[in-house]
């Protein structure tokens, strides 16, 4: 299964992938102990182990639409238990990178859409600012009432402040222009 | 002991009591923090998945920020701004031709060498368990704690270089240093699905519950946590946990600093103990602590 047929294509994102991400794929034993230990493996997902089969596989549109690196959370748990110390949160990010260049749309829209109202909000002020990220995510995705009991418990107790949307304005022109100069040309938004 | 101190984002933000408490235990322990001048966000998980040279330049910018403070040492209170820190100096060590890419991007240079150390292990290796005990004004002799260190602290192994990936017991060593009972358990760095809270709430839960279950199964009073992460999921996801299990108890997840804060005699409201979802003063006051 894990053969190639012959397709240039296939070789050449398999080398790409090995190339950007720095891991040698080509070790992988399929022993699975990354997705026995990974935390967003599921019936979904499959897992790592299938990832990194579907790429050795040269299999691109497999791989690219596979939800297991969108999922990702980076916990490194499978890199830490791998035999050959695979890092799949590197993988994850190469796909990503490849997918943001080559327009493909996002597997997990949802995901997607947080992590992007979450640089956007560094990108503006340097810092994330978590209430209005939320705020945020939580109107775009239509459900304006999840958890707001929490956030009022948490405002009752003085953790959270309804002042804070007042604050933090402050544009950051530094963080900016770091942003702007790493994005790639016609990488990106 | 002067070091350079990087909160991060949430430490402003949800998790100011984590801040209060730290810089309530580092002043009792004679640890100087001078915050990172115009410290940034290092991008957290989502640049380091969306884009690798931004993600490193974030924390190279912090760095320089530390560099130009001149502080040989930063601590980070936040596992995930401590791994990024540490991650980008040995990205950049590793492969020249990306760190030229990096300083291209934040138009300046950066040595890359200072210090970088998480709050655990700086209590835990740099200031010692002995002076951390000499402080103790009331032990928590008694109080049922287990530790939860998660996993970004602890892994990938190579990138955090400390304490065990699977089994740490730096955060044990400190507990027991100020006097609790510490428990023992199998989940010490299971991940509580982290960044997902958000949009994938279900899987989040079901992280969680795990963790909480166990700790419940125990018997513990209290979960201790050294992330800010895991608290807001542990503490947020638990109503929701209870309510699928109908059970009638939560456990209430607390910081390893409002911990030791207590044992230095501290007041649990100067410690933010009582900004939690789930309160853990109930607990405490039952058992005497507060």
């Amino acid at each position: 299964m894990f053969r190639l047929t012959g397709d240039p294509a296939e070789k050449h994102f398999l080398t790409q992938v090995i190339r950007e991400s720095g891991q040698n794929l080509l070790e992988c034993l399929q022993c699975g102990k990354c997705s026995g230990g990974c935390p967003v493996a599921s019936k979904e997902t499959g897992g790592p182990r299938k990832l990194v089969a579907e790429i050795l596989s040269g299999m691109k549109i497999q791989a690219m639409s596979n939800p297991l690196w969108w999922y990702c959370v980076s916990c490194g748990t499978c890199m830490t238990r791998c035999p050959v110390e695979i890092n799949m949160y590197a993988v994850a990010t190469v796909l990503c990178e490849m997918a943001e260049k080559e327009d493909i749309k996002p597997g997990e829209p949802d995901i997607h859409l947080f992590e992007k109202l979450f640089l956007k909000s560094v990108e503006k002020y340097g810092r994330v600012k978590e209430l209005r990220t939320v705020a945020t995510y939580n109107l775009l995705t239509m459900q304006p009432w999840k958890d707001l009991d929490k956030g009022l418990v948490l405002m009752l107790r003085g953790a959270v402040s309804p002042l804070e949307v007042f604050t933090g304005w402050k544009k950051n022109p530094t963080i900016s222009r770091i942003f702007a100069r790493a994005k790639v040309p016609g990488h990106g938004e | 002991m002067k070091v350079s101190y990087y909160p991060g984002c949430s430490l402003e933000g949800t998790a100011g009591s984590y801040d209060a408490s730290v810089r309530h235990v580092c002043r009792t322990l004679g640890v100087d923090l001078h915050e990172t001048p115009e410290w940034a966000c290092c991008g957290s998980s989502p640049a380091l998945k969306m884009n690798r040279l931004l993600s490193a330049s974030l924390a190279a910018q912090n760095l320089r920020m530390v560099e130009q403070q001149g502080r040989s040492d930063v601590v980070a209170p936040c596992p995930f701004c401590f791994r990024r820190l540490k991650s980008a100096q040995d990205e950049m060590k590793n492969d020249p031709v990306f760190k030229a890419k990096v300083e291209e991007v934040i138009e300046a240079p950066v040595r890359g060498d200072v210090n970088v150390h998480n709050l655990l292990g700086f209590i835990h290796g740099e200031v010692g368990i002995g002076a951390v005990a000499e402080r103790v004004k009331k032990p928590l002799s008694g109080l049922r704690l287990i530790p939860y260190y998660g996993c970004y602290v602890v892994k990938p192994a190579n990138v955090t270089r400390f304490d065990d990936p699977e089994n740490p017991t730096s955060l044990d060593d400190l507990l027991r240093g100020v006097g609790a009972e510490v428990l023992d358990w199998d989940l010490k760095t299971e991940c509580c699905g982290a960044g997902l809270s958000l949009s994938k709430t279900d899987m989040v839960s079901d992280l969680c519950g795990r963790i909480t279950r166990e700790a419940e199964y125990q018997q513990a009073d209290a979960i201790v946590v050294v992330c800010q992460l895991c608290q807001a999921n542990l503490d947020m996801r638990q109503g929701g946990i209870q309510r699928l299990d109908k059970r009638t108890t939560q456990i209430p997840i607390v910081y390893f600093t409002q911990v030791l804060g207590l044992a230095f005699g501290i007041s649990p409201k100067e410690l933010g103990l009582d900004r939690h979802i789930v309160a853990p003063l109930r607990v405490l006051k039952q058992k005497g602590f507060a």
